[in-house]
């Protein structure tokens, strides 16, 4: 059985800070790495290979030639093989066109896919559409937020447990199918010296426009449906006014005097 | 040279400097000044000061001189020995004094420096370094620190300042002052070895300018301090050896020692460390690694094999004992998030954490010398956990945090039943044939009394620390004498009371445990001939319980 993973690499967000003036993200000493969330869905497919050894786990990441740290990341967590597809005619590709290309990598690299898992989301464009967009390229059966799964009907179905707002669902789809993993109570695995060590030997193949069937014209910013105009931090608000040292009524009264003066509570008769 | 003279500086009045006068405002608006990390509190004082810059803290300085008012001296009140908890008088806190003075390359050492005021902390001094911003240099450049800014901008190496005593919320003076160490000292000494120059604020009121390599203490051991007012010290370097480990119990001495080392790690006793000129080191790619092992002996025999064999280069050992892991494994069952790490394999009996250069862009890596080592340890590098990015060297070091967290919270929950007690920790440390003996003793002595405890902490620099969670005071009682025991036997190996958290208030009565009564007249001999009145920091080192003034 193959499973694909998509993963992304993304800047350790915890730390960037966007640039007010040119709008572009500060990324000077801000360090790389691997979605958590594409880390979250790698974990998957790596406990599905603990319980069935014949699966086979192949990471596609479509991004510059840096991202090659981030599929190394993932070989260190378990993953067989890693292909990276990089090209410059790939960038400035909106989500779609990311989706077409990585549907186009994996159907060319990963002919007999059984399985494609990926991260609900990217931490640094938060979009969660280029797995959904996948699977409708792909025509595949999907199921996102994902928090366990388990391989069902003699290798032919996946049941996942996914996360609603209320709960959780039990959802169950034919094989081939894609799904989107959030957090649930994954914590991230730590590779051993020995893994990261023999991950090095590993292959990464690299796949370029050329070796896709896609017209130049439809790749990257020339096939793009949408384009980013400009990323701003949200405009900071004054601190409100703050009360203290007041008794309850006081402060109740204080807080009614100031919602008047802006207008905002419904007047009724015979109300303050 | 083995004479030194300090200069005045021009006070301005008393009544402009922003001070709390009484105990009942201290302790009600300031309650936090009132102890340290070590809980510990102490009596009554009367001022509570805040100087903003040199000549405010030398104005607040004379005046209490000439009054004869006590002084104790604060930084980020990080410390684990009581150091800063004032006994009475005036406790003057240097939170304010945290400007980042400036930036310079040393050709002759071929390093980078920077000068900063004692109450930086040593994370915002991270992060200036880290991003090569130094906003406090910034508006006020002159043409000549502009072209070193810019300098070290275009450098295209990372750097980074080695000392790391864990706690980065510590302050650079507090560190000086008590010469902090931590897990990377193993690899890169202590704090001592990073500071290139200091000044000081004596209890003659005035400034010594000490850079390292130029004061030179006399063939006989002497230095002799002058100051403006026609005034001049003798001091004699006290005659004792060092121990053979790391060490921050009394005054260092040494024959032909720089002046500097008289004033780093003396606990605050002898000046008030204003500013400090640090070096920086060019920063490597690190990978940090857990070695799990099958029991605490074979972690001991990993750890004697690793240091012996001169090929492996590790930044740091630490140790996980047995009962330290099931500790963590109960905090695993209890919020499996929290810890943050995966399940402790079941295998395992004991861990070692190491860091050690690694190049993640290397295609072939070659740790053949680290995994002979271990393999004939009976360990193998299967059995371990590992991370080089930076948020993974993090979630390591957390997990290596989170011991003593668990310790102080146990503690707490014992203390709604029984309000007196505490922990007892051990900060002892042995020299490197001892670290077998140390070992089995803690073991033999807190498993026989039937004490809950756990063992972690640096043992590359044999430096064990020996939590214990006495469950009533009873326990408590036994395990006081038992760590005297362990004190006594740590300094008959050759070892040293207080490896890194200092003597401060806390251990005061183990000075005498380590040193000769003749050994302890001449460190107080330093003591009052720079502070004849004992007005600076009393309590630190030397013990006294009540105010003498």
């Amino acid at each position: 059985m193959n499973i694909v993973v998509a993963i992304k690499q993304v800047p350790e967000i915890s730390n960037v800070q966007v640039n007010p003036e040119t709008g572009t993200l500060i990324r000077q000493g801000v360090s790389s790495i691997l979605n958590p969330f594409c880390e979250y869905a790698l974990d998957h497919a790596v406990r599905l290979k603990a319980l069935c050894p014949d699966i086979r786990i192949t990471t596609v990441s479509m991004g510059p030639p840096q991202a090659r740290s981030a599929l190394m990341r993932t070989l260190e967590l378990g993953a067989d093989r890693a292909v990276l597809v990089c090209d410059r005619k790939f960038a400035g590709a909106d989500t779609w066109v990311t989706a077409l290309t990585l549907a186009e990598a994996i159907r060319c690299t990963v002919p007999d896919f059984h399985l494609i898992f990926v991260g609900k989301q990217a931490i640094d464009g938060d979009t969660a559409q280029v797995g959904p967009e996948m699977a409708e390229i792909l025509h595949l059966p999907q199921i996102s937020y994902g928090t366990a799964c388990e391989i069902t009907g003699n290798n032919k179905k996946i049941r996942v447990q996914r996360e609603t707002e209320s709960g959780y669902q039990i959802l169950e789809t034919r094989l081939p199918a894609l799904v989107s993993f959030s957090k649930g109570e994954n914590i991230r695995r730590a590779p051993s010296f020995a893994d990261i060590l023999s991950s090095r030997k590993k292959p990464i193949d690299l796949i370029r426009a050329q070796d896709l069937n896609i017209a130049d014209q439809e790749l990257g910013l020339s096939g793009s449906f949408t384009q980013v105009v400009k990323i701003f931090p949200p405009l900071l608000k004054e601190n409100g006014p703050l009360l203290s040292g007041l008794s309850p009524q006081e402060t109740t009264a204080t807080i009614i005097k100031l919602l008047n003066t802006i207008d905002v509570l419904e007047k009724k008769e015979g109300s303050l | 040279m083995h004479e030194i003279t300090s200069t005045p500086m021009d006070e301005i009045p008393i009544e402009t400097i922003h001070q709390i006068n009484g105990f009942d405002a201290i302790k009600e608006n300031y309650p936090d000044y009132l102890t340290d990390e070590s809980k510990l509190t102490m009596g009554a004082f009367d001022f509570l000061f805040f100087p903003q810059n040199e000549s405010e803290l030398a104005t607040i300085v004379n005046e209490m001189i000439r009054k004869k008012i006590c002084m104790t001296v604060a930084g980020a009140r990080t410390g684990l020995v009581g150091g800063c908890v004032p006994l009475c008088g005036a406790l003057i806190s240097l939170e304010n004094l945290n400007k980042t003075l400036d930036l310079s390359y040393s050709e002759s050492a071929d390093e980078w420096r920077i000068k900063a005021q004692a109450g930086v902390l040593l994370s915002d001094l991270a992060t200036m370094i880290t991003g090569k911003c130094f906003s406090d240099l910034e508006p006020d450049l002159s043409p000549e620190t502009q072209k070193k800014l810019i300098h070290f901008k275009n450098d295209p190496g990372r750097y980074f300042y080695p000392p790391d005593p864990t706690e980065m919320s510590a302050s650079l003076g507090g560190t000086v002052a008590t010469n902090a160490s931590g897990a990377r000292t193993y690899h890169y000494g202590p704090t001592r070895d990073w500071i290139r120059g200091i000044r000081v604020l004596t209890m003659a009121g005035e400034f010594l300018e000490i850079p390292r390599g130029k004061y030179f203490s006399s063939p006989g051991g002497q230095f002799t301090v002058y100051d403006s007012k026609g005034g001049h010290t003798p001091i004699r370097i006290p005659e004792y050896t060092l121990p053979r480990t790391k060490n921050t119990a009394g005054f260092y001495a040494a024959p032909h020692m720089d002046l500097i080392d008289l004033f780093i790690g003396s606990e605050g006793a002898l000046g008030i460390i204003t500013t400090i000129e640090i070096a920086l080191l060019p920063w490597e790619p690190k990978c940090s690694v857990i070695q799990f092992v099958s029991s605490d002996d074979k972690a001991l025999h990993l750890v004697k094999s690793l240091r012996s064999d001169k090929r492996i280069q590790l930044d740091f050992m630490e140790f996980y004992s047995q009962n330290a892991l099931n500790l963590l494994r109960k905090m695993q069952a209890e919020d499996s998030r929290m810890v943050g790490m995966p399940p402790i394999p079941e295998s395992a009996g004991a861990a070692l954490f190491f860091e050690l250069g690694f190049d993640p862009e290397m295609d072939t890596p070659d740790y053949r010398a680290l995994e002979e080592t271990i393999n004939t340890a009976g360990a193998s590098l299967t059995d371990s956990w590992a991370g080089y990015e930076t948020r993974e060297i993090s979630r390591f070091k957390h997990f290596r945090h989170l011991l003593p967290e668990k310790v102080t919270q146990v503690i707490s929950e014992r203390k709604k039943i029984h309000p007196e007690i505490h922990r007892l920790s051990s900060d002892l440390a042995v020299p490197d044939e001892h670290l077998d003996d140390i070992w089995n003793l803690y073991k033999e002595r807190l498993n026989l009394a039937n004490i809950e405890w756990v063992g972690f902490g640096h043992v590359g620099n044999n430096h064990f620390h020996i939590s214990s969670m006495p469950r009533d005071m009873e326990e408590l009682a036994r395990g006081i004498k038992i760590y005297t025991e362990f004190a006594e036997k740590a300094v008959s190996y050759g070892g040293t009371v207080s490896a890194e958290h200092g003597i401060g208030k806390i251990k005061a009565k183990y000075l005498k445990t380590m040193y000769s009564k003749d050994h302890i007249a001449q460190m107080k001999s330093i003591k009052t001939a720079l502070d004849p009145d004992l007005l600076l920091n009393p309590g630190n080192i030397f013990t006294q319980e009540t105010c003498t003034k």
